[in-house]
């Protein structure tokens, strides 16, 4: 926290992208967390693909955006048009489907391979509240995680359990990599600001390159 | 007799309101005259000529408008001639194109002569006016018209000349360099006053419009440049002078993001014609390649999108086609900025439509689906250029986070997706995928938007072929239909000719016979009205 002294008032934006299959309860789960609703008749939101959220976390403000992305098997290849550039990324699967448990080990090999440890992951088991339906079991999924160097959450959207918990938990990381990442590049400018645009421009020139890989290259 | 006929009135019409050809018909003073099957005859023939003489005309205008370009090449004093001339020496083979339009522009309604015979007095008024208008024409032939006709080309044909050649325009650029960006049209005026409006409020204003206008001088003499360097120099500017507002003018980061939109605008504005699609990149082909396979894909139903947008609901339907127009649009803007903006309002309207349809905010395992089905029936022109052209020269800020960078992201997640699209995507056999493309590729070329929007599931062509073949032959038998009920009806004719032969009619002395003593051709006819019936 020894950055933190010196910029104080600054802002913090991070990227967070949504992964797993369709049907694990991504959508009710950022509508749960930012809206504080779960399949309300009443939910104002025109879209729930594109969230965000401020937070005040020990005095720092975060601007969190949330990118859901579109779980079904046959986008999957498209994975890393989205998740470039991102602070963390949530990996949601449902307890009650072991399949969803898989899909998620394979996000995690490709998040590691592409985006290295800058990533903050977080493993989320969602459907607690369907605890008799299990089948993943906790200690599997928690041995999991912590080989890979990701975090393991439970959740219920429909019961509102450990959602702030897991948003929280998350900022916190990813201030925490955005303070160790300032600190060594600080070094040789000697604003925040400036290092802070830095990383952003740096973070750019892959994101150009990878959209023209993306997009074009497969014709 | 014919004395007390005439106080009638109703018989002096009698002989007037009959067709001027003697068909037999009663004519029309609004057709001069003439019966409506008559005046047709005649108004189509007129036409044909007419149109025969335009084309004369214009293919007479083409020539001198050739002569006067070779003897005024040199010279080059008259501006309006030289800037055709300029078109003209480039696009010589687009000739037969242009006699076309030309033939077009005199003749706007040649489709009208199948239209209703109420429009008639209408286009009568229109043809004499035009008439009037060709008179004075040929008089101040050499001005007027050619101009006009100049105009006219030059409008058609702006638009496929900035898609077609880029190297045109970056010649432009290379070879008035120092000053192209004076020569600019009237937008980027408008766009550079606004800025200096807007920068009249700041302190630093004098200073931000010095830098932002020496960087587009500089980056005129870079225009050799490859795409990705030239990005970069944006992308530094873009990086310089946010980090001076904020450091050295002290400005909040929201207020420098407003001060960095403006700049964003000024610039890109003044940049496009050299940095869109520039020669050094293969960008065109993408966007043709694209282009193709968007089209070769048209048979893609809502279905196997698996598009939770239900188009028989109105307002659904609606968002979907202004989600259309926003996305064609995109390329109609300069700025970067004003090309995302085209994108975010698209996914609204593609929002709206899920919304609709399912009662429930869309999550993205909606709305990429959408997208895509968006993407394949609007076919935007240019789309790989506009997506490089964003990410190349976007203020990065506004890319890398916030909604705007969302939507785009999905834009290239959809273009990617429809780039490698195969069987298994849309859950087809790969048999069903051949069939398809290959289906789509031989008639794809013509099917139209329409139909192609409505795609049902998808029908075997086996189908298709066995119902071509019946309604050949519901053709065929309509065809037998219609000579046979000819043959009857000249049956019927013959047959009421031979009675009328065979029994003539005995037509008693009255005073009908009057009248009839006046037109003998049309003894034939039944006595047409039996005044004394009417008189009482």
């Amino acid at each position: 926290m020894a950055a933190g002294g010196s910029t104080a008032h600054r802002t913090y934006s991070f990227k967070v992208v949504l992964l797993g299959e369709g049907c694990v309860g991504k959508t009710s789960l950022v509508l749960r967390y930012c809206e504080n609703k779960f399949n309300d008749k009443h939910i104002t939101t025109l879209q729930a693909s594109f969230l965000t959220k401020k937070l005040n976390i020990t005095g720092k403000r975060v601007n969190l955006a949330i990118w859901d992305t579109a779980g079904q098997e046959r986008f999957h290849a498209l994975g890393p048009i989205y998740y470039r550039d991102s602070n963390g990324a949530i990996l949601v699967y449902d307890i009650t489907d072991e399949d969803s448990f898989q899909k998620v080990k394979n996000w995690v090999k490709e998040l590691r391979k592409m985006l290295g440890n800058e990533i903050c992951l977080c493993i989320v088991g969602n459907k607690i509240d369907l605890e008799k339906e299990r089948h993943v079991s906790v200690e599997e999924a928690e041995a999991y995680a912590e080989s890979v160097g990701a975090k393991h959450y439970h959740t219920s959207a429909k019961l509102n359990k450990g959602i702030e918990e897991l948003f929280l938990d998350l900022c916190k990381r990813m201030m925490e990599t955005a303070q160790v990442e300032e600190r060594s590049k600080g070094n040789g400018t000697s604003h925040a600001s400036t290092g802070r645009r830095g990383v952003q421009i740096i973070d750019d020139e892959p994101q150009a390159a990878a959209a023209a890989g993306g997009c074009c290259s497969t014709g | 007799m014919s004395q007390r006929s005439e106080r009638r009135g109703i018989h002096v019409d009698q002989s007037e309101l009959l067709c001027k050809k003697g068909c037999g018909y009663y004519g029309n003073a609004a057709w001069q005259g003439l019966c409506s099957k008559c005046w047709r005859e005649e108004y189509q023939r007129a036409r044909q000529k007419q149109i025969q003489e335009d084309w004369e005309l214009a293919e007479k205008l083409q020539r001198e408008e050739d002569a006067a370009y070779a003897s005024s090449h040199g010279s080059q004093s008259q501006p309006s001639l030289t800037a055709f001339s300029k078109f003209e020496e480039k696009k010589t083979n687009e000739k037969t194109r242009k006699v076309t339009t030309v033939k077009k522009f005199f003749s706007p309604s040649s489709r009208s002569t199948t239209k209703k015979e109420k429009e008639r007095d209408e286009e009568r008024e229109k043809e004499r006016e035009r008439e009037r208008e060709r008179g004075e024409k040929v008089q101040g032939r050499r001005e007027s018209h050619g101009e006009t006709l100049l105009r006219d080309l030059k409008g058609i044909f702006t638009h496929s000349w900035e898609i077609g050649s880029p190297t045109e325009e970056s010649h432009e650029a290379k070879s008035h360099s120092p000053s192209f960006v004076r020569q600019s049209s009237v937008e980027t005026d408008q766009v550079s006053r606004e800025f200096v409006d807007f920068l009249k409020s700041l302190k630093p204003g004098r200073e931000i419009h010095k830098q932002s206008r020496a960087f587009v001088e500089s980056m005129g003499n870079k225009s050799d440049l490859g795409a990705d360097e030239l990005s970069e120099c944006v992308q530094d500017f873009y990086q310089n002078m946010s980090d001076r507002l904020l450091t050295h003018f002290k400005g909040s980061s929201e207020k420098v993001e407003r001060v960095m939109d403006q700049v964003e605008k000024y610039i890109m504005t003044r940049l496009y014609k050299s940095v869109f699609c520039p020669e050094t990149t293969d960008d065109e082909k993408k966007d043709l390649t694209t282009q193709h396979r968007i089209r070769a894909l048209h048979w893609v139903t809502i279905q196997m999108l698996c598009v939770p947008v239900d188009e028989e609901i109105p307002e659904a339907a609606d968002s979907v086609v202004k989600a259309i127009t926003d996305i064609i649009e995109m390329d109609s803007k300069r700025v970067p900025r004003d090309k995302l903006a085209c994108i975010t309002s698209c996914s609204k309207h593609i929002f709206n439509a899920i919304k609709v349809t399912k009662k429930e905010p869309a999550s993205a395992d909606d709305f990429l689906p959408t997208l895509i089905y968006i993407v394949l029936k609007a076919n935007p022109p240019r789309l790989q250029s506009n997506i490089q052209y964003i990410t190349r020269f976007c203020n990065p800020s506004r890319l890398m986070s916030g909604e705007d960078g969302y939507y785009f992201t999905n834009l290239c997640c959809a273009v990617a997706f429809i780039e490698k699209l195969d069987a298994h995507s849309l859950n087809l056999s790969v048999e069903d995928f051949e069939r398809h493309m290959c289906g789509g590729g031989g008639g794809g070329g013509d099917v139209s938007p329409r139909r192609r929007s409505e795609s049902l599931s998808p029908w075997p062509l086996e189908l298709l072929s066995a119902l071509q073949e019946r309604q050949r032959q519901v053709l065929e038998e309509a065809r037998d239909l219609q000579a046979e009920l000819q043959r009857w009806q000249e049956g019927v004719a013959r047959e009421v000719q031979d009675i009328l032969d065979k029994y003539p009619l005995e037509i008693k002395r009255h005073a009908a016979h009057a009248i009839d003593s006046e037109n003998d051709e049309n003894d034939r006819l039944p006595p047409p009205l039996q005044p004394q019936v009417f008189a009482g």
